[in-house]
């Protein structure tokens, strides 16, 4: 019985702040952006983060878009944060929210050390990275990809001089090329071992379909020019078959798409790879084995929503493959079916910043309407709009097909409108 | 290394291969299967090995889309005893 109730000595124990109008979870781009938009319509808003900065996945992003132009991360997170605190949002770092809890038509938000609450709260809590087992994944100096990202790119400390990287896609590719930057050697990259958990990572075919909706990314010459051809299924096939051995150079980094990690070996720590030709639907071809010598491994599963808060809260989930996993139900504003709960960015499905940022936007003004906010409904239309602009514009697609995704959510959402009239008829 | 003896829960030490034994002989959910075998209920509270223990309820999903395999349960994060009580250490 942890749970106080409100009013309880339990709680004034603790420490209650005022109320809220809104309380954002999450300082990433989407939580921010919200953030701004509903504070500067006039209301008070808090943002929690648990990490030390703001900006959350943001702050790690370094990539040279199609235009020429650099997306750094860490200078946008900054611009971001100005901006929130310049519409008065207060922001409140390296603290933990572990549970919420609706009350009264406000919504209880438990931390460590104060309860904070408010009248409506969005759940921008970003994504977590799944993880790949195999042999000697537990040893120290193996991590995921998304951590050698931070290490390197906002604490500025190599994870190692040289490494291997476990897992190819859109995410890996990028940090790959980001501690080349960094003057850390990236020895290859390669597919994770075929069991149980890691199949669509560990058939080249799969990889191969997923990596070419990123093609403009790859400066080499044959995944560009391939990816006209590979658009037809028996091209895809041959072009995985004829795959060179040696794999391709991206930024002087050898991709295998042929070869698969078996193990990772070390007594304390990561000393190596044992590496293995793969066919074409991931078995190992046995007396192909080779070590690689390394001292950090990279482990990259892929990304999934991070969605705790909104279970905890009994939002309704469905699971969406295009979206990367379970997504909590909601609808183009943002709105999810249990009353004040709003979602935005990477919770809603796996996408880049600039979509978040948008997204946040929306929910930024969807949560000021729902304060009693009059002639918003018009920004609001538009931010929806931007948010179709902004995902048609998008640099890296984490999915191929997630407009697909997104309908599915949205069909969702419909579906589940016409009983709730019915309900409030009833009563 | 032995490849059966790949860790997927740290927390509580269970192995792949634990993992899809106890999957085939009981042809179970992933939540029957984290009942079975702890997987997910160590320290962490699930949050390093959750998407390999669902993964293993893949098939059943087109039914259960709507439905999450492992339930959230608060505190969704480590808190100490004493900060849950009201005390401060």
């Amino acid at each position: 019985m942890y749970k106080a109730v409100s009013g309880s000595p339990l709680l004034l124990e603790i420490g209650v702040e005022t109320m809220y109008d809104i309380i954002v979870i999450g300082a990433g781009p989407a939580g921010l952006a919200a953030a701004s938009t509903a504070a500067r319509e006039g209301l008070h808003v808090l943002v929690i983060d648990e990490y030390m900065k703001p900006g959350g996945r943001l702050l790690g992003q370094l990539y040279q878009e199609s235009n020429g132009n650099w997306w750094n991360g860490l200078e946008e997170s900054v611009k971001l944060n100005e901006q929130a605190v310049n519409e008065g949002v207060k922001i409140i770092l390296q603290t933990v929210v572990y549970d919420i809890e609706r009350q009264d038509s406000s919504w209880i938000i438990y931390t460590e050390n104060i309860v904070y609450t408010s009248k409506q709260l969005l759940l921008a809590t970003g994504a977590a990275e799944s993880p790949v087992p195999l042999p000697g994944w537990t040893l120290p100096g193996v991590m995921s990809v998304g951590a050698a990202q931070v290490m390197t790119n906002v604490h500025r400390v190599k994870p190692g001089d040289k490494g291997m990287i476990i897992g190819v896609n859109v995410l890996s590719a990028a940090i790959a090329m980001e501690l080349q930057l960094a003057g850390i050697d990236v020895v290859a990259m390669a597919l994770p071992p075929l069991n149980q958990l890691t199949h669509q990572h560990s058939r080249p075919k799969e990889v191969m379909e997923a990596l070419l909706h990123a093609s403009h990314l790859a400066p080499s010459k044959f995944l560009r020019i391939g990816s006209k051809f590979m658009t037809n299924p028996f091209m895809r096939q041959l072009g995985i078959r004829l795959y060179p051995k040696s794999g391709i150079s991206m930024w002087g980094i050898p991709i295998q798409l042929r070869k698969a990690v078996t193990e990772i070996y070390g007594t304390n720590q990561v000393e190596g790879v044992i590496i293995r030709t793969i066919d074409i639907n991931g078995s190992p071809v046995s007396g192909t084995e080779e070590s690689i010598a390394c001292d950090f491994v990279c482990i990259a599963g892929g990304l999934y929503p991070l969605a705790e808060l909104a279970g905890v809260a009994d939002c309704p989930f469905y699971y969406v493959d295009e979206l990367g996993g379970y997504v909590p139900i909601h609808n183009e504003k943002m709105e999810t079916p249990i009353e004040g709960l709003y979602v935005a960015g990477n919770i809603t499905g796996i996408e880049g910043a600039k979509i978040a940022i948008s997204q946040g936007v929306v929910a930024g003004y969807s949560m000021a309407i729902a304060s009693g906010k009059q002639g918003l409904v018009e920004n609001l239309q538009d931010s929806i709009k931007k948010v179709h602009e902004t995902r048609k514009q998008a640099a890296i697609r984490f999915h191929p097909k997630v407009d697909i995704g997104r309908n599915i959510i949205h069909k969702q959402w419909e579906a589940r409108q016409v009983p709730s009239t019915n309900d409030a008829t009833i009563i | 290394m032995d490849e059966k003896e790949i860790i997927v829960c740290r927390c509580e030490e269970v192995t792949l291969s634990e993992l899809e034994l106890t999957a085939a002989t009981y042809n179970c959910s992933a939540r029957e299967l984290k009942l079975r075998t702890r997987a997910g209920m160590g320290f962490c509270g699930g949050r390093t090995c959750r998407t390999m223990i669902e993964a293993f309820g893949i098939d059943k999903r087109e039914k259960n889309r709507n439905q999450v395999t492992l339930k959230y349960q608060a505190p969704v994060r480590p808190v100490p005893f004493g900060k849950l009580g009201g005390k401060t250490p």
